[in-house]
Parts: C-alpha cells; sequence; structure tokens
C-alpha cells in the first residue's frame, strides 16, 4: 500500500511532523517498504490488516500511534445519497436495476447503480497526482473514481458501460468448467467451475474481483454506466487471481475481506463524485445477503500482563484501546476485565491475544525490558544424532577434508551425465528452472560437480558434505548421509581416502559406527571403476560404499584426475 | 560458426585471383586429410592433446588460415569461408570422436588395475580442513542456546501441507500464504497419504511435532534446509538453513522473547548489539515481533548496510498463537510460548561479512577455506 503523504495530510491532523511518522510506523504498526517525498509504502506482503488497504484506515492507524485526530467523520446510513429516494424499504421512488445473484454465499453483498449523464474526459490534476502518489496511473474521469474510492475507503468497483450489457441486467454465477472468458488485456482465459462471473442474459462481462471484461469496457463513447460495488468470497478470488496469475490491487483487497459499513459508504462516495461529474443516479440494486456482526471479545488485566510480562494499568489499556476506535465496557472492577467492541474495520481482530497485541504496540515492543526465562529444564532428549554430525565434521576437518553444502537438488548437468533415471527421483512440480526439478538420491554426484569446478583452481579436492538425500521408492523417504570426495595425481586415491574415513569414524560413538568392508557389490556399481570398489557395514548391515569414480564418468565432468569417493547412511 | 571480424571489414580491395584462391583451397583440403590421418593413428590423450595444440594452438593450422583471406575477393572469400568452417568441424569432431575412442581402451585397461584397500604402507598426508560457516554459525549458536536447556529435534524436509502450513494457523486461501512461496512435490511416483506434499518452506513444521512428542515444559531447537520458489541471485536463495527455537512454559512473556533475543545476539554478534523488538506479522504467532538489531556496522548511527535506519531486521518471533498450542495439545489458558527464528545466511553474511549469498552452496573451495 503507497500512502500519499498529501492525502494523509488531509485525513489527519497531524501533531506530529511526518518525520515522526516515518519513524514510528514500523515501531507501531507495519513495516516500510520504500519512503519518498509523495509516498510511504507499507509492507504489505501476507499482511493480515486488511484495514490498511484504505487511506480511511491507515488515518486512523495513524492518529492513534501519533496522538492526532482524523479530519473526517464516519459518514452516516441515514445520509447517503440514495436514501428518502427508496431506501430504506418501503418508498420505491427510484427503480432497482435488474440484478440476479445466483450464489449468495460467493458474492453476500452485490449492489449496481446505474448512472447516466456521463462524459468521459481526463480527471483534474489533483486526482491524476492523488493516484499517481499511490501508485495508480489515472486512465479516465469514469475508472479514476473507482480507484480513488478503492483508495479512500479500501472498496474496489467496477464500471461497466451500460450500452454493452444486454437488457442492462447482471447477473453473478459460477463459470462453467471450460467456459472462456476476454478479460480487459485482450487476453482470453479458460474457467473453472470454481470461478465466479459476472454475467449479461447472453455473455460473461466481468471475472468477479478479478478483471473486467474487453467487451463491457468503459470507452470514449461511455455516456452511461452500471457501476458495481461487491463483496466477494476471499478464497475464490484468491484462488482465481492466483491460478490465472492476474494480481491487482482490486483482488487484493477483496482476498484481505470487506465490510459492510465501508462498501456502502464506497457506494456513496462514488455516487456522489460521479454527480460531481454531472452523472445522475437512475436505478440501485443492493442484494444483500451478509452476515455481519459486532464483535465483542473479552479482555483481561491479568491475562494482557502476563503475556506481555509488565504491569500496564487499566487505564492504560483503556486509553490505548479506545485510541484505536476500540469501544471498552468494564465486565466487573474486580475482575479487571472488559467487553471489548472490535471497530467494523479490524477484521484481524478476533480473539484476547490480538487485543493484547494492540496494547503491547501501543506501549511500545522496544519499551518492554528483558526478563530472564524461568520455570525448569525439560527432561534431556535424545541427541545423539545431531552430535554424532557435529562430531564426525570436526573430526573430518580435523583429517583436512572441507565441508561443503550443496543443493537438495540434481543440476540438469548431472542428471544427463549420469544418466540418471528420472522416473526414481523425488519431482519438483513447480521447480524454479530445470536445475530444481529433481532432489538429490545421492550426495556424491553433486561433489563430483564441485570437484570439477575445484580442479580448476586445485591441484587436489578433499571434500565432504553430511546431508539428506530424498528418495522416492520404495517408499518416500530422506535420510541424513556422510558422503566423502579425495581427487588427486595419485591415481589411486582409494586407499587414503578409506583410511581418513576409518579414522574419523573409530572415535565417534564409541564401535557404533565402525564400519566393515562388505562381500556384496554395491548397488550403485555402473558409475564405479571396474575393480576398485567395496561396500560398507556396520553391525552386518550395508551402510555404503567406498569407490573409485570410473573416470569415465570422471571425464564427463571434466576430471581428469583419478576420484574416490564415499558415502554411507548415518 | 562466424568469420573473424577484421576480415569481413578489412578495407583492402583484392583483384580477383584464381591462383590465389585455389592454393587456399588445396591448403585448407590438405591439413584436413593430412590432420584426419593423424588423429586416426594417435594413441594416447597426450598424443591427441599435441594434434590438438597444432591445429587450433595459437599459431596452429587452422588459426592461421584466416589471415590469408584478406588477399581474397569477397566472391572467393564467400567461397573459402564455408569451407574452412567445414573443415574446422570436421577437424574438432575427429579429435573428439577419437579421444573418446582413445579413453574407451584406456577404460579397458581398467579391469586389470588392482585394489588393494589397506595397502601396509599408505603415506597420509597432512592438510587443513575448513569447516563451513554456517556450520560455525549454527554451532556456536546451538551451544548458546544449550545454556538455557534447549536441545535440538529434527523435522522432515518434505513435509505435507498439514504441517507445513494447516496446524501453524495457516489456513489454504489465506493471504497469509503469501509469505512463503512454496515448491510442491510432483505426487506421480510418491505413494502418500492424499494431501499435497511440499518442501518446507520454514523449520516451524516441527512446532506441532514437538509439542505433541515432548509436551511441556518445553525448549527445543530446529535448525535445518527450508526451501522457498525464489529465482537466485545474490541477494535471494531458493535452499536456505534456519534456525528456530520453541519455547513453552507457565507465564511465558514477550518480556522472555526481548530477553531471549538480546541474549542471542550479544552471544553472536557482540556485547555491544542491542536487541529491539517491533509488531511484525505471522499467523502462528499473537502478539507477532520482529527483532532488530542495533547495526553492527555503524551501532545506530545508519548507514548503507541498515539503509540508514541504525538497525538490521534479524529474526522473526512472536509469542505461539493460542490455536497453535491447541493443534499441538497444550491447553493456552495454563501455558504460553515463543517462536524465534532467524535465516542462517542472512546472519552469516552479517557476521563474516559475506557478499553474495550465493558462496554458501557454491562449493568453491577459494571461498570456504578462508574459514
Amino acid at each position: 500500500m503507497k500512502v500519499s503523504i498529501n492525502w494523509l495530510k488531509e485525513l489527519v491532523d497531524l501533531k506530529v511532523p511526518m518525520e515522526e511518522v516515518i519513524r514510528l510506523l514500523p515501531l507501531r504498526t507495519i513495516g516500510t517498504k520504500e519512503v519518498t517525498k509523495n509516498f510511504i509504502e507499507l509492507d504489505m506482503k501476507g499482511y493480515n490488516r486488511a484495514d490498511l488497504l484504505s487511506m480511511r484506515g491507515v488515518a486512523y492507524e495513524i492518529a492513534a500511534i501519533t496522538n492526532s485526530k482524523v479530519t473526517f467523520e464516519e459518514p452516516k446510513p441515514e445520509n447517503f445519497t440514495w436514501v428518502g429516494k427508496d431506501l430504506p424499504a418501503g418508498r420505491q421512488d427510484l427503480p432497482e436495476t435488474p440484478v440476479k445473484v445466483e450464489n449468495t454465499t460467493l458474492s453476500p453483498l452485490y449492489c449496481i447503480a446505474k448512472i447516466n449523464g456521463l462524459k468521459v474526459e481526463t480527471s483534474s490534476k489533483e486526482r491524476v497526482k492523488k493516484l499517481a502518489d499511490s501508485g495508480i496511473r489515472a486512465v479516465n474521469n469514469i475508472a479514476d473514481i473507482t480507484n480513488l474510492v478503492m483508495l479512500e475507503y479500501g472498496q474496489p468497483s467496477h464500471a461497466f458501460d451500460a450500452a454493452a450489457i444486454r437488457d442492462e441486467t447482471l447477473i453473478v454465477r459460477t463459470a462453467k468448467e471450460g467456459e472462456t472468458f476476454v478479460t480487459l488485456d485482450g487476453k482470453t482465459r479458460k474457467l473453472l467451475s470454481s470461478d465466479l462471473l459476472i454475467t449479461d442474459p447472453e455473455k460473461a462481462v466481468g471475472l468477479a474481483g478479478v478483471m473486467g471484461g474487453k467487451n463491457s469496457e468503459v470507452t470514449e463513447k461511455t455516456t452511461e454506466i452500471l457501476l458495481e460495488v461487491a463483496i466477494f468470497d476471499p478464497k475464490t478470488i484468491r484462488k482465481t487471481a492466483t491460478r490465472l496469475a492476474l494480481p491487482s490491487e482490486a483482488s487484493t483487497r477483496f482476498q484481505h475481506g470487506l465490510s459492510r459499513i465501508r462498501a456502502l459508504q464506497a457506494l456513496n462516495a462514488l455516487i456522489k463524485m460521479y454527480q460531481g461529474l454531472g452523472g445522475k443516479l437512475k436505478s440501485l440494486s443492493i442484494v444483500d445477503n451478509l452476515e455481519e456482526k459486532v464483535k465483542r471479545v473479552t479482555l483481561t488485566q491479568n491475562k494482557t500482563n502476563s503475556l506481555i510480562g509488565i504491569e500496564i494499568k487499566p487505564e492504560e489499556i483503556e486509553n490505548y484501546l479506545k485510541k484505536l476506535k476500540f469501544n471498552l465496557a468494564l465486565q466487573g472492577q474486580a475482575l479487571r476485565a472488559w467487553d471489548v467492541t472490535v471497530p467494523y474495520f479490524r477484521l484481524d481482530i478476533n480473539i484476547e491475544e490480538d487485543l493484547i497485541e494492540e496494547v503491547a504496540r501501543m506501549y511500545g515492543y522496544e519499551k518492554i525490558p528483558a526478563k530472564p526465562l524461568q520455570g525448569e529444564i525439560p527432561e534431556k532428549i535424545n541427541q545423539s544424532l545431531f552430535d554424532l554430525i557435529y562430531n564426525l565434521k570436526t573430526k573430518l576437518v580435523e583429517l583436512g577434508f572441507t565441508e561443503v553444502q550443496t543443493y537438495s537438488f540434481y543440476s540438469s548437468k548431472t542428471i544427463n551425465d549420469l544418466r540418471l533415471t528420472i522416473n526414481d527421483l523425488i519431482k519438483i512440480v513447480n521447480p524454479i528452472s530445470s536445475e530444481t526439478e529433481y532432489m538429490r538420491d545421492m550426495i556424491w554426484p553433486n561433489l563430483l560437480e564441485k570437484a570439477a569446478e575445484n580442479l580448476k583452481y586445485f591441484k587436489e579436492v578433499v571434500i565432504f558434505e553430511i546431508g539428506k538425500v530424498y528418495q522416492a521408492k520404495p517408499k518416500l523417504n530422506e535420510e541424513y548421509r556422510l558422503s566423502m570426495l579425495l581427487a588427486n595425481d595419485s591415481g589411486d586415491p582409494t586407499p587414503e581416502l578409506y583410511r581418513i574415513a576409518q579414522e574419523a569414524l573409530k572415535h565417534l560413538q564409541g564401535e557404533k559406527m565402525q564400519l566393515h568392508l562388505g562381500g556384496e557389490k554395491p548397488r550403485e556399481n555402473k558409475y564405479f571403476h571396474p575393480t576398485r570398489f567395496a561396500a560398507l557395514e556396520k553391525d552386518g548391515e550395508q551402510v555404503g560404499w567406498i569407490a573409485e569414480i570410473h573416470p569415465r564418468i570422471a571425464n564427463k565432468f571434466g576430471i581428469e584426475k583419478r576420484v574416490a569417493v564415499l558415502e554411507i547412511k548415518l | 560458426m562466424t568469420m573473424p571480424k577484421a576480415l569481413s571489414e578489412s578495407p583492402f580491395v583484392n583483384p580477383p585471383s584464381c591462383a590465389r584462391i585455389k592454393s587456399v583451397e588445396q591448403k585448407i583440403s590438405q591439413i584436413q586429410k593430412e590432420y584426419l590421418e593423424k588423429i586416426q593413428q594417435a594413441k594416447s590423450l597426450k598424443g591427441m592433446d599435441e594434434i590438438f595444440l597444432e591445429l587450433f594452438g595459437k599459431k596452429g593450422e587452422i588459426t592461421s588460415l584466416p589471415k590469408e583471406f584478406p588477399k581474397l575477393s569477397e566472391d572467393e572469400r564467400r567461397r573459402v569461408g564455408p569451407l574452412f568452417n567445414s573443415a574446422k568441424q570436421d577437424l574438432e569432431k575427429a579429435i573428439e570422436g577419437r579421444r573418446n575412442e582413445v579413453r574407451e581402451q584406456s577404460y579397458k585397461k581398467l579391469e586389470t588395475e588392482k585394489f588393494v584397500l589397506q595397502p601396509e604402507r599408505l603415506q597420509a598426508k597432512k592438510r587443513q580442513g575448513h569447516l563451513h560457516p554456517l556450520t560455525q554459525l549454527l554451532q556456536e549458536t546451538i551451544e548458546v542456546f544449550s545454556k538455557l536447556g534447549f536441545q535440538q529435534f529434527d523435522a522432515p524436509h518434505i513435509d505435507s501441507e498439514y504441517y507445513n502450513f494447516e496446524v501453524l494457523n495457516i489456513p489454504e486461501g489465506h493471504p497469509a500464504r503469501d509469505l512463503w512461496d512454496t515448491l510442491y512435490l510432483d505426487p506421480h511416483n510418491l505413494r502418500t497419504q492424499p494431501g499435497r506434499m511440499l518442501l518446507r518452506s520454514h523449520t516451524s513444521n516441527s512446532q506441532i511435532r514437538a509439542m505433541k512428542e515432548l509436551g511441556t515444559p518445553l525448549r527445543i531447537m530446529n535448525i535445518g534446509r527450508c526451501f522457498r520458489y525464489e529465482a537466485v541471485d545474490a541477494r535471494h536463495e531458493h535452499t536456505l538453513e534456519q534456525f528456530e527455537i520453541i519455547y513453552v512454559d507457565k507465564g511465558v512473556s514477550m518480556a522472555n522473547l526481548q530477553y531471549l533475543s538480546e541474549y542471542f545476539l550479544k552471544a553472536i554478534l557482540g556485547q555491544d548489539i542491542k536487541a529491539r523488538l517491533r509488531p511484525k506479522y505471522y499467523p502462528f504467532v499473537e502478539p507477532g515481533a520482529g527483532v532488530d538489531g542495533l547495526c553492527l556496522f555503524c551501532k545506530g548511527k545508519g548507514c548503507k548496510v541498515c539503509g540508514f535506519q541504525g538497525w538490521l531486521e534479524l529474526a522473526g518471533a512472536g509469542m505461539i498463537h493460542p490455536t497453535v498450542l491447541k493443534n499441538g495439545g497444550i491447553d493456552p489458558n495454563d501455558y504460553s510460548g515463543i517462536a524465534w527464528g532467524f535465516g542462517a545466511e542472512r546472519m552469516a553474511m552479517l557476521k563474516y561479512g559475506i557478499e553474495d549469498i550465493r558462496l554458501f552452496k557454491s562449493g568453491d573451495l577459494r571461498f570456504l577455506e578462508k574459514f
């Protein structure tokens, strides 16, 4: 969210300089991504503060943390521009626009206002600047109003060209599997039955909450619009926007969640702004199936103080929450518990701990003193695997080996050069590139690759890695392994590698890790020198092998020296 | 194969000369014939290397040929060019092919090579090995937290959406999932229970397992590899080492969180490093906190490294969300807990002054031998 600094100053009567706002925001509210003279960008990635996706929400927040006041008042529903014309129910002077919402769960609030008498032009300089500071490009006076209202109230809206809508009738329904639709950007989208569509009686005209349709967009000829203000199911919008890779300012807001109160405030603001352009409200429909209750959460002083770890006075707790527009009613003096009413725009507040965070951040996280841990130390648990791994590492280093860490994947070159059977490997369904597509089921190929790279600069390479390998067969498995590699000019590095490995393992874990040569041929022998390989056993069970890598393989990796490798399961 | 640049840009215009072009053409085919024979007769890789140098070395036959081209007219060059290129390619191919033949013949001799794994006399060479910088940093960290009674606990790298997300209060379709761009497994050759499998995006997949297995009081460390869908550059990696502690007991508070943060940063980065908490959202904690350390380069004055903030974000933490405690079989009315973790690469980059995150997994000994 890019917060326009000029706009913010319109909405808050700041009692502190802007530098102080910039300093306080990350300490009290949310991290900032970028700060310029025109805007402050809040780091909203993954955040749950839907209210901070609106200038009004940001204004409330900044007023609270700077002891300032907002300059606006909450619009009262009885003053909405259409009231007295048709709402509250009773008088129907203003006709309804034909609207049919087929799925009220996915579209709990759906409003359409018909406005005519418009003329498409460019917006005023002030509006263009406001949008630019907020990171949005101006389009024309009609579209710009939808964006300005979205920025101020957090409520997206969409203007259809009424002339393009058959019978001026709109239907909200889920798509048919495989149905196609051309979005505003001119691309044809293939839809699933989980996507929500806006249609007229003969064709689709919008992908709900995600993008409008090419066939009904506002053009320079448009004089009459059907203005849509709606609340859609956040998960449905998220699924569609993610699948079609169509992230937008609007769909972000649908995903974070919206409230009826703001939606109707936004509708009111939109109509007023179009009236300001000379437009006339001709009809209005509000299909409201939204179940929205005022949230009440109990907060106790006891829990607040024990979770934060300091004593905060009840008056202070009350004061902090009131600044943030919460209402508090004391449940009983003795208990020090409050019934806290959550402001409608704080969709993120649901439980007591949420309120405690509000108290803690208003108090200032950075002022919480350090308190040493108390309580008993838990019982010992088995640490032998971790000890083994670390002791092995230090012992190997002592014996002259350098620890490397390589990826858990095979490079495409390794797969090709070793002719690995990729059907046996665990595959990533959404790899970043072909280099992260298949998971390693052995470590040594990665060591061989690193040896080749290092031999450009070194006469010998003496390395090891301890890490996990991943197997698909016979069943999904991951296990820790040690792999060692020795490449030099000796012509036969395997005995030296064996000697060092024996030495390293000898003193660890008593006799537990003592390796013995096994009689069986190791499984991977197509990569090995025809005579120089041996299985390694522990307690009569094969746990790995030592071998000289077949020079054919080494040569393929660009290595002309002889290479000895060991790999064992830990 | 493109023609050498000097050739096409030659300012000289040469008169056409039948004799000259003939001699160049002859020379090309002569070299080709002579060397193809030589190549076929070569018996060793060393011999092959010599032939290669004779042809493609600095003063090699093939390398020198284009020097005669400027004497030719444009038309002639158009005839000679392709001839030259095809001869060059033929020879290269022949060398590569013969090299492989020579190699394959030498591989046959491998059968006769002896295998004495434990020879009586073996000179064990003295060498200096090096521990990977991440191992060093993490071991230091382990020792620091071991003193407070924390013990290591392992969790799988390959995991389900259930352990990686759902039980951590990150339901499907929640915008918080944007925090972790995740790599998913192809279920095709996996015989697993239903539910999507993934590469864990954080060590927090250990939380519920540890709570269920070990109960309270709980002090564990989970350390290891995590994976993200992330394009690699000097500051981003798809494979990361994380360190995380889980601490559950009666009366655990944010004041303890401040203590742990300070205790760790001072031990690892120096006694003059302060820790500062600030609000941060993670769905599995409430309240959530970002842990800043006083910038170790400017000590709070503000510099390029800290973006002139004076502070660096070093860890993420918070009070374990009551839903997560419940999922782990712990009653949030009686117990509270802390989850606290950091990315080892970033910490090591700051501590050791490493500028490129790719170095950690590079296996480059020129880098690793510095540690």
